[in-house]
């Protein structure tokens, strides 16, 4: 199946100032897939997102979008372009279908409005006023919008942030329907899980800067075959844990959470057994798992996604 | 198109819904109305006022008809009369065991916290004063009435109706006057010269005060939606990040702008449709609106008000400045501009201010579209003056005008 | 105490800091007078210009002296009567008088419809006397007026002052609560206070101090401005100024509180609050007088807190007269409220907001 790419960004750069909220970061997207940035809050996925979704200058950088190279992007383009952004509201006194409504008569072809909301399971609220609705509702309607136009291309800027996990899960029902049907989609979070769940392609920011890229499988690949034992302990100095480093591969203690990365799982059982036992101390809750996204970011910068 | 069309549709459907609008719009306007007519509209209407007044005759002797006729002509008039009108004057006379001094200082404390508008005294002697002066006039004489034996008015001096009751009061006796004379034999009625009464330019007694009121009501609910309902709505919509929204698809901000400018017509037709009906139906005014002038004048109001909003909008941060911004200039722009007061004896200063405001031109302009009264300005002036401000506004907006709150 | 001035300080800089509020407590006054008194200050005082054409060929010279004395401020000899139509059209004079040596013709234009009415009194009054110094005679009854009242009440502006003060004594005290503390729960900085030990009580006595003292400071530079600028006279009783100052900003405090409760929702306190001030504004006999109203008005106003604040500061500033029962009265029914519906206020703070 040939992939064809819907947009390209190279050596994207923004400063301001002192500050390189996006310092040369360059990726590409296909269609039917999701495409990820993730990263901490602070990292430059919205600025970057927002300078593709033509709202925002870039200081310098190439953008090609639908083969076309663009220093910003212009009408006819956004007329393929589905856009949810970070931060939005609409007018607290329209009702749910004359939002759609609203938005379906910007672009040349569009859906019905009650075609929408069934889309994002909204049809009861076709007449509720936007001010009446919930925090999820409100975010659904807005993915609704960003739909109307059966986009090619589709930003989604933190789509499920302050949603309850039902909310949550609505919505990545509707991510991966929209991929099973050919539309490409750039996405940004900072939840892991997201991550893993809906992504092809995720590629990893911090500070501005792309640190890595590939799919979740293949990221957390880097970490080798790797299995995660955390526990919690009580008090430990690292003096106290220093002699579990000779029997696996990193040790971090993170406020009473350790969690120890290893690749002869049943090696480093033994020691830690051996090492609780020589100090009378009790290994609690204690989990052993696949290496994750999270534990990419932590083994890349030494801090965790979400601060 | 639709995208226009939609956007236009929305601003009107959202005016409507918010209660807020609704009220300073449309409500307050008709409200302001209607009580401005109710209180300014009957002054010199019959039966339209009725005022307190006390009364005491202390020249009570049966020879005493000259204060017996004044006190029978004022006791007429405090009669309501046959279709149960209120009288024009409801008369508070001593009661029966009531000494005159308790009745007066009781009566005038009254008038002094404004529960009567007038106190007329007539003193003992006064009828003697009055026959004593019937004869021929030389130059010399004429010697003013001593303390004793004039007719007393009391009256309080800044209280409205207390001036009125006066001037009425006053008139009634110089009726009187001269119905003494002529009964005297002193004033010949065939010699009288007549006072007569021409209205010019309109056939009859000219416009009544709502025919006055309602073009200038009209214009200060046009210049309300204009003055806070333009920036209201961009202020509000841009901070709360509604409109980015928008400028994420392929709607632009003229399309955007066109929208909103037909919407708030739209606003204003329904504004003025309001106001006329009551007006006209409710209130009798026979001011017609129906001259491709005065569209024209209602048109150019509207744009201009427009464009004020727009340059509110335009140096404004935030939605709350916006606001004050607004607060501010409500006022000065409507009292200083001729709509509900005249401007005629203004020091130069504030005159400035008058010269300056657009709404001075827009009311006179209107006023005379509609055949009230001629524009003290010229044709040139009362077109110009807004037009200006227009391009002003486009001006300071095309340039200034922030879309989106941060980039 | 000691929380009562934290609370105090804390206040204090929020509204030094909110220049909007000072702003409009402070100026808002001001403009009014400043507007008013310009447009309204000379309302009492002759200001027709009468247009004058004397037809006759000059045998018998028209009386002048009868037109400088019958109210008019200033007599105007025009050429003819085409100039005097063109002079009265264009309001150069304000009503016209053609003496052809038969009648009096009296010009006004149709569209002063505000004015004509006192004009057409004026012209009663020269023909009157017009006729009587024609035959030769004087009039006959002795008549004297006598004003009953303070000299401060002799002028219209005079009196509307003080409903000035006493409409910026009502927006402060009803938007402390409707506007000021509303906005402080529909924000949620109440919250954080409230999960302290902080007695709400602390917090309205600290509110209504800050309130207080500002109210004040603008009443006294509104009076000032006026006296200044328009040379008005006063003569205030600083004791019973004081006690209503207080008082109402206390009552109209309680009135504020009325309005949260009623209006669910804080953010919408603050336009009704909004609305009601205005409409109080019109009915209260504060931009014209009350005494002009239809009864039914007049009786209407008499349930609006704002007409007995007007009438209550006409009194103490000496502008116009008042029994003291009906003053102490006044007071006695602001402090009741406010007594009343503090308690009443603290209960609102600290009720759970239903988002």
């Amino acid at each position: 199946m040939a992939e064809s790419i819907l947009m390209r960004v190279t050596d994207l750069v923004k400063h301001y100032g002192d500050v390189h909220a996006v310092d040369g970061i360059s990726f590409s997207v296909a269609d039917a897939a999701v495409f990820t940035l993730l990263g901490p809050n602070g990292a430059g996925k919205t600025t970057a997102l927002e300078i593709l979704e033509g709202i925002r200058d870039p200081d310098s950088g190439e953008i090609e979008v639908f083969g076309e190279r663009l220093r910003r992007v212009d009408r006819k383009t956004k007329e393929r372009l589905g856009v949810l952004l970070q931060e939005g509201n609409f007018e607290p006194y329209l009702k749910a279908r004359e939002v759609i409504a609203l938005f379906a008569s910007f672009f040349e072809n569009s859906r019905s409005p009650a075609e929408m909301l069934e889309r994002v399971s909204l049809t009861e609220k076709a007449n509720t006023y936007v001010k009446n609705l919930s925090g999820g509702q409100k975010q659904r309607l807005a993915i609704a919008a960003a739909l109307v136009n059966d986009p090619d291309l589709v930003f989604l800027d933190e789509p499920t942030t302050g949603l309850d996990p039902q909310a949550r899960r609505n919505v990545w029902a509707v991510v991966s329907d929209l991929k099973r049907t050919g539309v490409a989609i750039i996405l940004t979070t900072h939840y892991m899980e997201e991550a893993e769940a809906l992504s092809d392609h995720v590629c990893i920011m911090d500070h501005g800067k792309l640190i890595a890229e590939g799919s979740p499988r293949e990221l957390t690949a880097r970490l080798g075959q790797e299995t995660i034992i955390e526990f919690a302990i009580g008090d430990a100095s690292d003096e106290d844990l220093h002699p579990l480093s000779d029997c696996c591969k990193a040790v971090r203690a993170d406020g009473g959470l350790v969690s120890v990365e290893t690749t002869d799982l049943v090696a480093t059982m033994r020691s830690l057994l051996d090492w609780s036992k020589a100090r009378d101390t009790s290994l609690d809750n204690m989990t052993v798992r696949q290496p994750n996204l999270e534990d990419v970011f932590l083994s890349l910068t030494g801090r965790r996604l979400r601060e | 198109m639709i995208d226009i069309l939609h956007v236009a549709k929305n601003h009107l459907l959202i005016a409507l819904r918010e209660r807020v609008t609704l009220f300073w719009f449309l409500i307050f306007p008709v409200f302001l109305l209607v009580l401005l007519t109710l209180v300014f509209g009957q002054i010199g209407q019959e039966g339209a006022i009725s005022f307190e007044i006390s009364f005491v005759n202390l020249d009570r002797e049966p020879s005493a008809w000259v204060s017996g006729m004044i006190e029978s002509v004022f006791d007429e008039l405090g009669t309501p009369d046959a279709e149960g009108k209120e009288p024009l004057f409801r008369i508070h006379k001593p009661e029966a065991r009531q000494s005159d001094e308790a009745f007066l200082e009781l009566e005038t404390l009254a008038l002094r916290r404004g529960r009567r508008a007038a106190v007329i005294v007539i003193p003992e002697g006064f009828t003697g004063e009055v026959q004593g002066r019937f004869v021929p006039i030389d130059e010399s004489e004429g010697a003013p009435a001593s303390d004793q034996t004039a007719l007393l008015i009391y009256h309080s001096e800044g209280n409205a109706a207390s001036g009125m009751a006066v001037e009425i009061i006053d008139q009634i006796l110089a009726g009187i006057d001269r119905e003494i004379l002529v009964q005297g034999g002193q004033f010949d009625p065939a010699a009288a010269i007549p006072g007569v009464t021409t209205w010019i330019g309109s056939e009859e007694g000219g416009a009544t005060y709502v025919d006055f009121l309602l073009p200038g009501i009209i214009l200060m609910g046009l210049f309300t939606n204009g003055l806070f309902g333009v920036p209201g709505s961009i202020l509000f919509s841009r901070d709360q990040r509604v409109l980015r929204r928008y400028w994420v698809t392929p709607l632009t901000v003229p399309r955007f702008l066109a929208g909103m400018a037909i919407g708030h017509v739209a606003l204003s037709l329904l504004q003025f449709a309001i106001l006329y009906v009551i007006g006209r139906f409710a209130l009798g005014a026979t001011v017609s609106f129906a001259s491709l002038a005065a569209v024209l004048f209602l048109l150019l109001a509207t744009a201009t008000f427009m464009a004020f909003g727009f340059l509110i909008a335009s140096v404004s941060k935030t939605a709350n400045t916006g606001m004050a911004i607004a607060n501010i200039l409500n006022m000065p722009m409507m009292f200083l501009s001729g709509l509900f007061f005249p401007i005629a004896g203004l020091p130069a200063f504030i005159r400035a201010i008058v010269y300056v405001n657009p709404v001075s031109y827009l009311a006179a302009g209107l006023r005379a579209a509609v055949g009230i009264e001629a524009s003290p300005f010229s044709l040139w002036l009362v077109v110009g003056i807004p037009l200006a401000w227009i391009a002003l506004a486009a001006g300071v907006a095309a340039r200034r005008l922030r879309w989106d709150v941060s980039r | 105490m000691k929380i009562y001035l934290a609370l105090l300080r804390s206040e204090t800089a929020i509204m030094i800091r909110d220049k909007l509020t000072i702003f409009f407590t402070f100026l808002f006054p001001i403009i009014f007078i400043f507007i008013f008194g310009f447009l309204m200050g000379d309302i009492d005082q002759p200001t027709a210009r009468l247009g004058f054409v004397d037809e006759t060929s000059a045998s018998a010279p028209f009386p002048i002296d009868i037109l400088e004395a019958s109210g008019v401020a200033e007599v105007v000899d025009v050429a003819d009567r085409q100039a005097l139509e063109t002079s009265v059209r264009d309001r150069n004079a304000d009503f016209g008088l053609i003496w052809d040596g038969r009648a009096l013709e009296f010009l006004y234009n149709p569209s002063a419809v505000q004015e004509n009415y006192a004009y057409q009194q004026i012209a009663a009054g020269i023909t009157d006397a017009f006729n009587l110094r024609a035959q030769n005679l004087k009039a006959i009854l002795p008549i004297e007026k006598v004003h009953v009242g303070t000299e401060a009440s002799t002028r219209w502006f005079n009196q509307m002052v003080p409903g000035i003060i006493a409409f910026s004594i009502l927006s402060s005290g009803l938007f402390a609560v409707s506007g000021h503390l509303t906005a402080m729960k529909q924000r949620r900085t109440l919250d954080r206070l409230l999960v302290t030990p902080m007695p709400p009580v602390s917090l309205l006595a600290a509110v209504a101090t800050v309130r207080l003292v500002i109210v004040y400071a603008s009443t006294l530079i509104t009076l000032l401005a006026s006296i200044a600028i328009f040379d008005l006279a006063f003569s205030i009783d600083w004791f019973e100024y004081t006690i209503l100052v207080v008082s109402s900003t206390l009552g109209m405090m309680g009135l504020g509180t009325i309005i949260a409760l009623v209006v669910r929702r804080p953010s919408s306190a603050g336009n009704v609050a909004n609305v009601l001030a205005m409409v109080m504004m019109f009915l209260s006999g504060i931009y014209f007088p009350i005494e002009l109203m239809p009864r039914f008005l007049r009786d209407f106003s008499l349930v609006l807190p704002l007409r007995h604040l007007a009438d209550g500061m006409r009194y103490v500033t000496g502008v116009s007269d008042m029994s003291p029962l009906h003053f102490w009265m006044i007071i006695l029914v602001l402090l009741a409220a406010a007594l009343v519906l503090f308690p009443v206020l603290a209960r609102y703070v600290v009720r759970p907001e239903r988002s």
